[in-house]
């Protein structure tokens, strides 16, 4: 497998720290070098917020621009905002609802560069489960559906298992599996 | 051994560890919070002696740990970069003196600022006070140099910073380790009062020997080829070469690599001061022109001096503020590559995807305080009580008062009230009685409140003083306060309840309040006025005290309330602008107000607030 770089990104408190440690943990167990950014403090608290990951041997933790293979966003306005960092050729995955996405302005730029997006209502499925703070992980499973690189289906929700707290290990699973199934 | 994923923090802590630290203390603040709980993680996992405390403030905690230094022990101190402002007088003093075991100081810069009052560089205020520097590049090079440092630090008598930028704080990186170590040298100071509690004469003297010693680490520095390296060619010319440290030399090792440009000599310095001058006298001799990048000031470009042949921020080549991303220092070199007429990077050009973004007119995400904030409540209540006051606030969350237009300033730790006294006199002086309403948080008013207190109750200064009281240090991560007295590992301490602080410095006003009650703390507010205007009345302090809603979740709210909006919301926009809870918002659709279900906590407090009565208890979630 080549080097490989994802944005992560949405709104202080939809658990982009969480995310971005299921995947790091899921390159650590498949023996990959991983090197990642986050963000923490004041923006925790409603800002835009973005991770980046680096899988892959790479000196600097940060993504960038043009560079990303991945971006999984959690909210449509922080896809838009994150977008510079899509290498030609990467794949998008957003929490919108599959009509709205993307915006009309920004198609022609995403065709030319060969940027493929998958939009999905992860916000709606998880709150469908009574989970609204699992957006992300119904994000996760939408990602698993579509992609076998860098992780296949089953490592990530193996790492979902190992990395949840026992208590709320069952829902994130629920959560998770339902994205996974959104498409299939 | 072990493989495991670590934040820079984490590697840092680990540094520490595997050097035989024996004594940790800090104070907390990002982007530094995370080393002390990391090293609390490791001491408890491998059984380590080590003692860790969180201080009440920067300079408690480097004295502290200076004291374990000079009793030949392995100490390390670690704040974030305006925390060592706090503590500088102690940092100045300190490395005159010198150690007997090892000191570190690991002072976390904040470029950008991603959550910090300046950009400031430590490495400058390390030149300051004449303390050797080190600057990490990744989580792994963090992890050596806090060692490195150590060892140094004992083997030169002198304590050591390790500036890590947040992009080394908060990055992750998968990290082996094994052995950790037990340290077992026990404290033995011995007295020399001619080091120790040094006179001005001795001073100078003292100066002398410190002068030395940076004379012989600016030497050793020349060969830590672990940390201080160059690529040059025996003999070879070349056009342009580039001298990077920190953050910055990891963003410009992965672009030289992915533009195959390889052949551009680099010189890393891991340890700008004392400069390595061997090092870079060869380095600067072997090149017509050098890009030097660095975070966030000018330190090397001062210590190379060359001006003829520098390329860097005092040239105009490197933008002065803000964060050196790959992204700005890809555009800088490719444009001195161009200005040198040497072949520029092939990468992608201008897409012109960043004005196309711009033009998007995308939201601004201004932090906020969260759903079920009791900080909220409180400035609500205060702004509606007092609106003509000018509002001096301080260093947390509640900061983010500004947005709900109850925080004019915001100075720096402690400030709320020492410029509420200042204000006070400035106004008293014309004869003018301006109202002043002064907020600070828990930890902040343990941290440096009580010195401005006690000016400002001495010269009788008059204005209100509420201490938001959530019981917890929320905005660094909820660290533990004085006030609930559990200590950094979570034993029982102490407690020392506010108000008995508060009594000692002289106040005679002292009321506590649940601010989730915005009557009973409104009537409050006009009892405090009273006290403030009253002949022989003073400093009236109100504790608007109220669990973290983060932090202790299910106490926060004790009892669920869901609420909803009615059609009598008139659109006064009164609960978005002044309250600005995250979970109402404006419906496109429904031409009024809604509440956002998923982000709602519950707490109920708009049913208080809206003047139409259009924020209702529901049925149903």
């Amino acid at each position: 497998m080549e080097n490989v770089s994802m944005i992560f990104c949405g709104l202080g408190g939809q658990g982009i720290l969480f995310m971005t440690k299921i995947f790091a943990r899921a390159a650590l167990d498949k023996g990959l070098p991983t090197l990642g950014a986050e963000t923490h403090g004041m923006a925790q608290r409603g800002g835009s917020v973005v991770s980046h990951l680096k899988l892959g041997p790479a000196a600097s933790s940060l993504v960038r621009e043009q560079t990303a293979n991945f971006l999984l966003a959690l909210e449509e306005n922080e896809a838009y905002r994150n977008l510079p960092f899509l290498a030609p050729g990467a794949t998008l995955y957003v929490n919108a609802e599959t009509d709205v996405f993307p915006r009309k302005e920004v198609s022609p730029y995403m065709e030319k560069q060969g940027i493929t997006y998958h939009a999905f209502p992860a916000q709606k499925t998880a709150m469908a489960l009574k989970n609204p703070m699992s957006t992300n992980l119904a994000l996760m499973g939408f990602f698993a559906a579509y992609e076998n690189e860098p992780f296949t289906h089953d490592e990530l929700r193996e790492t979902i298992i190992s990395v949840s707290p026992e208590r709320f290990r069952e829902n994130n699973l629920k959560v998770f599996d339902a994205g996974f199934e959104f498409q299939q | 051994m072990k493989q495991e994923i670590f934040l820079g923090n984490g590697a840092i802590a680990l540094g520490l560890m595997e050097a035989g630290c024996q004594v940790m203390t800090s104070y907390p603040g990002t982007p530094s919070s995370e080393i002390l709980p990391e090293v609390i993680r490791l001491v408890e996992s491998e059984n380590l002696n080590t003692y860790v405390e969180w201080s009440t403030n920067e300079k408690v905690a480097l004295d502290n740990a200076f004291a374990a230094a000079i009793s030949g022990k392995r100490a390390a101190c670690c704040m974030k970069q305006v925390g060592l402002n706090v503590a500088a007088d102690s940092l100045m003093s300190a490395v005159y003196m010198g150690t007997v075991g090892g000191l570190v100081i690991i002072s976390c810069d904040d470029p950008g600022p991603h959550s910090s009052q300046t950009e400031q560089d430590t490495r400058f205020m390390a030149r300051l006070a004449k303390i050797p520097v080190l600057d990490p590049a990744t989580p792994e090079e963090a992890r050596k140099m806090a060692g490195l440092a150590m060892e140094l630090s004992e083997e030169f008598r002198i304590p050591f910073i390790i500036r890590p930028a947040i992009r080394v704080c908060h990055a992750r990186q998968d990290l082996a380790w094994d052995k950790l170590m037990n340290n077992p040298k026990k404290a033995s100071f011995e007295k020399d009062p001619g080091r120790w509690a040094a006179t001005p004469r001795f001073r100078f003297i003292l100066h002398g020997e410190l002068n030395k010693k940076l004379e012989a680490i600016g030497e050793r520095f020349s060969d830590l080829s672990d940390i201080n390296y160059h690529n040059l060619e025996e003999g070879k010319r070349y056009p342009l070469g580039i001298i990077a440290g920190g953050v910055p030399f990891a963003a410009i090792q992965d672009i030289l690599a992915d533009e195959k440009r390889d052949h551009i000599p680099l010189l890393k310095l891991g340890a700008p001061y004392p400069l390595p001058k061997r090092l870079t006298d060869e380095f600067m001799e072997a090149c017509d022109k050098v890009l030097v990048l660095e975070e966030t000031d000018t330190l090397i470009e001062y210590l190379l001096g060359d001006n003829q042949k520098i390329f860097g921020r005092i040239s105009g080549h490197v933008p002065s503020e803000g964060e050196l991303l790959p992204q700005v220092i890809f555009d800088c070199l490719n444009k001195i590559l161009v200005e040198l007429k040497l072949e520029p990077f092939t990468g992608k050009g201008n897409t012109g995807v960043t004005e196309l973004v711009q033009d998007l007119g995308l939201p601004i995400r201004k932090p906020t305080l969260c759903p079920g904030c009791p900080h909220r409540a409180s400035f609500y209540t205060i702004r509606k009580a007092r609106p003509k006051a000018i509002f001096t606030s301080d260093i947390g969350c509640y900061t983010l008062g500004l947005n709900l237009g109850a925080v004019d300033t915001v100075l720096d730790m402690g400030a709320a009230i020492t410029m509420a006294s200042g204000f006070y006199h400035a106004y008293k002086q014309d004869g003018v009685d301006q109202p002043v309403v002064a907020t600070i948080g828990d930890s902040t008013f343990y941290h440096s409140g009580t010195a401005g207190l006690l000016n400002a109750v001495y010269n009788d200064a008059r204005f209100i003083l509420v201490i938001l009281d959530n019981l917890i240090t929320a905005m660094t991560g909820m660290q533990p306060t004085p006030g609930i007295g559990i200590r950094a590992d979570g034993s029982k301490g102490k407690a020392i309840p506010l108000e008995r602080v508060i009594k000692g410095c002289g106040i005679d006003f002292i009321k506590e309040v649940d601010p989730y009650d915005t009557k009973a703390m409104g009537a409050l507010m006009k009892e405090a006025t009273q006290h403030v205007a009253s002949p022989d009345g003073g400093i009236a302090v109100i504790i608007a005290r109220h669990p973290c809603a983060i932090a202790y979740r299910g106490e926060a709210v004790p009892e669920r309330i869901p609420v909803e909006i009615t059609d009598d919301c008139t659109e006064c926009n009164l609960c978005l602008d002044r309250f600005e809870c995250p979970a109402l918002y404006h419906d496109e659709t429904l031409g009024r107000t809604s509440v956002d279900q998923a982000l709602c906590a519950q707490c109920g407090v708009c049913l208080q607030i809206c003047p139409e009565g259009a924020i209702v208890r529901s049925a149903e979630a």
